[in-house]
């Protein structure tokens, strides 16, 4: 069984009948995917959370276990929630449809099978599966960039300053701030700005691959340095601000750009850290870069702690 | 309960996938456990083991009419449904049982290319 590829889907099927099990193979054969065969709820339940796999076919009449129980513990299990869920059933109820599509499942198949009605739902779950992943992918990124959002960066940094915390490790935080921003936008306009954007975007995004690149504002930046200090992570940070302050336009052969840069680890932040406090000290870094002279990265120093962080 | 030799005959059954080549070497599996089915059928009406004829009609029920074998599906929802709708008098459901074990008998393979 392949896993991460993105070519072939992965379905689980969940069947205590040898027969159906056959057939499904024999059906399914055709069609471009991994099919995973099991005979019990019991050890569905295990597969589908090991693997998740993108759709389970789920039979409803599982000789030993509820398949309506399978189903609601599948969709109450974060892991395993929002995994497509065909469901299975020799019954003719209206109600026992009813119930299962009510509890989250995606779509029925009667038993016997219908061949073709068959392959057409699990062809049509997989392609909604593959929009919902596509989707849920993008709302953590900034349409503009690609670099990830600032929701993901909120939650991304707690994560990583709880994470670091906990194994006494170095965190630094790097905000970046276009220089001049506004009065590029003003004079060659928005769309040129845009362009701007996504050049020093994509300049941050090459760095160092653990490295996490977020849009945090309308020009401003932000990356995560896990597992450095302070002067590793301004290393970083002016290589950075060389590449942007590289960065010419052939259209525009007059027009430069720069970025200044504030740089913070956990050491330079007073009392218990925070993620709040590391952007503070990161903020206060980058503020003291704009106004000694731009185009320049600077490291937070704990002397200047600010003593009123805003809420 | 045997099989009364002068009942109805039945005319052979024939799978509607068994020129289906994804299906065929499946058809012919199906057909050969058939026989061990219906011994199983048979057992079970013997002991009056509701139980387990209720679930194998019910797997019958879901599995038969995949393989292309309708009528023995259908044989066994009706069995089905008389075992879970009339459990109290067994010897009533002879005539189901008998029902469905004759159309699996009836089953045939397909026909060697």
């Amino acid at each position: 069984m392949s896993h991460d590829d993105p070519i072939r889907p992965r379905v689980l099927a969940i069947d205590d009948s040898d027969l159906v099990h056959r057939l499904l193979r024999a059906r399914l054969r055709h069609e471009r995917i991994d099919l995973h065969a099991v005979r019990t709820a019991a050890e569905g339940l295990r597969v589908a959370r090991e693997t998740v796999p993108d759709l389970i076919l789920l039979d409803i009449d599982l000789d030993d276990s509820d398949g309506f129980k399978v189903l609601a513990q599948l969709k109450a299990d974060p892991v395993t929630h929002d995994i497509a869920v065909i469901f299975v059933s020799a019954s003719n109820e209206t109600m026992d449809r009813v119930r299962g599509l009510d509890l989250g499942a995606v779509d029925f198949v009667g038993k016997p099978f219908d061949v073709t009605e068959l392959r057409a739902r699990v062809r049509s779950a997989l392609r909604m599966q593959r929009l919902l992943r596509m989707l849920s992918q993008r709302a953590q990124l900034d349409g503009l960039t690609g670099l990830w959002n600032r929701a993901y960066l909120d939650d991304r940094l707690r994560k990583e300053v709880s994470g670091a915390l906990r194994h006494g490790a170095p965190l630094s935080l790097i905000l970046c701030d276009l220089d001049r921003f506004k009065s590029l936008n003003d004079t060659f306009g928005h769309p040129f700005g845009d362009e701007v954007l996504e050049r020093a975007a994509s300049i941050l995004a090459s760095g160092r691959g653990q490295d996490v690149a977020c849009r945090y504002g309308g020009e401003e930046f932000a990356v995560i340095v896990p597992a450095a200090h302070a002067e590793e992570a301004a290393g970083v940070a002016e290589r950075h601000r060389a590449r942007i302050e590289e960065v010419t336009w052939n259209e525009r052969p007059s027009v430069r750009i720069s970025a200044s840069f504030g740089v913070a680890d956990l050491t330079c932040i007073d009392g218990e850290p925070t993620p709040e406090k590391l952007v503070a000290a990161a903020d206060t870094a980058l503020y003291r870069a704009k106004t000694t002279g731009r185009n320049k990265v600077v490291i937070a120093d704990p002397a200047e702690w600010p003593r009123q962080i805003a809420g | 309960m045997d099989s009364n030799p002068d009942a109805e005959a039945r005319p052979p059954l024939h799978s509607a996938y068994e020129n289906d080549p994804d299906l065929r070497d499946l058809v012919v599996m199906f057909v050969d456990e058939l026989d061990r089915r219906v011994d199983a059928i048979r057992e079970a009406y013997l002991a009056e083991d509701a139980a387990t004829l209720q679930r194998i009609s019910h797997q019958l029920k879901g599995a038969a009419g995949g393989y292309g074998f309708d009528p023995i599906g259908d044989a066994a929802a009706r069995l089905e449904y008389e075992l879970l709708h009339d459990e109290a008098e067994l010897s009533a459901l002879a005539e189901r049982v008998e029902d469905l074990i004759s159309c699996c008998r009836s089953a045939v393979p397909p026909t060697d290319a």
